[in-house]
């Protein structure tokens, strides 16, 4: 064996041994493992999936808003293959006021629902397509969209 | 397992295969979000977060066989969203790889204190990137180069050759110890 195959396999050796303990030191979380097996029952029977476009927490200008201690607004998109939901996040002490618009405009029932099946804010989208939520802030949420006429809409999960 | 095949089964709700997937890929989600020097509390939001944007995308996957390098980018994603939304304060007596450890810490956790002691220092010694890139290919199932660039947002050609580098630093240092002991 060359010195550099010798060296080569020590690595790989001690790569192993590291694998253990990072077995014992830093295990997936029961939790994690149980909330992941579970997390099937979550899947869409007879909605659409309005999908997670963008979010201005994703963006460089909000880190620097952050930064400089200024609160900012944030701004989620989602998009289903006939409907877009903008909504506006503020802060509103205590907890959330959230601002949203559906596009096309339409009369609406919306809902948010919390991860554990809960619905912790409900309010009807009025004829231009506008509502406004207040909730706790903190967990992850989704909006659930009925309109009048077409399918309902569920967007994608983000944490508040 | 086929991720194509477990990806359609799960889809129509078979709970096994959907466990398939979970088993096989958990590790790499984990992995990913404590290589971003996430907090078990902070990585476990992530975790979970990504495994719910699976349950969303079951039926849109186009590249299936890209499974675990879809999941890496995701709970990446996540990670940098916790990280730019200020996550809570590192606890302190939580386990970190990343950080030596002291005797105490070893003796909690029912390890060797002298060989497990001194790999963990030794990794400890490496610089962020090394441990970052070490963190991915520890996890069980050890992922492709494809999984790990997903979830470093790493060039894939540049994992190998810091991969020789990292562990020719580790070797040299865990060697350096045995020396001085």
């Amino acid at each position: 064996m060359t010195d550099k195959a010798a060296t080569n396999g020590e690595g790989e050796r001690l790569l192993g041994e590291l694998r253990l303990l990072a077995a014992d030191v830093d295990p997936v979380p029961g939790e994690v493992t149980l909330f992941a097996n579970a997390a099937l029952d979550w899947r869409r029977m007879d909605a659409a999936l309005a999908e997670l476009l963008s979010d201005s927490l994703l963006e460089q200008e909000s880190v620097a808003f952050a930064r400089s201690g200024v609160t900012s607004t944030r701004a989620v998109t989602f998009r289903a293959s006939d409907l877009v939901v903008d909504l506006e996040i503020h802060d509103a002490d205590p907890g959330l006021a959230l601002l949203g618009q559906l596009d096309p405009p339409a009369k609406a029932e919306v809902h948010v629902q919390r991860d554990d099946s809960s619905i912790v804010a409900r309010a009807e989208a009025d004829e231009l397509g506008r509502f406004r939520l207040e909730l706790p802030a903190g967990g992850r949420v989704r909006l659930l969209v009925r309109r009048e006429s077409g399918p309902p809409v569920e967007t994608s999960w983000i944490s508040v | 397992m086929d991720p194509a095949e477990s990806l359609r089964a799960a889809a129509a709700g078979d709970q096994t295969a959907w466990q398939a997937i979970v088993d096989r890929f958990s590790g790499l989600v984990w992995a990913t979000a404590r290589a971003h020097r996430l907090s078990r509390d902070d990585a476990s939001d992530v975790a979970q977060t990504t495994w719910l944007r699976l349950v969303e995308h079951l039926d849109r996957i186009r590249e299936p066989e890209k499974l675990g390098a879809w999941l890496a980018t995701t709970a990446r994603h996540e990670s940098l969203r916790v990280i730019r939304h200020g996550s809570q304060e590192q606890p302190t007596n939580e386990p970190d790889l990343f950080e030596a450890p002291d005797d105490d810490t070893i003796d909690r956790l029912l390890l060797d204190r002298e060989r497990d002691g001194l790999l963990w220092r030794a990794f400890a010694r490496l610089s962020d990137r090394c441990k970052a890139l070490l963190r991915l290919l520890l996890s069980d199932h050890e992922p492709s180069y494809e999984e790990v660039g997903a979830a470093l947002g790493m060039p894939i050609g540049a994992i190998g050759p810091t991969r020789m580098r990292c562990l020719d630093t580790l070797r040299r240092s865990v060697d350096l110890q045995e020396l001085s002991r």
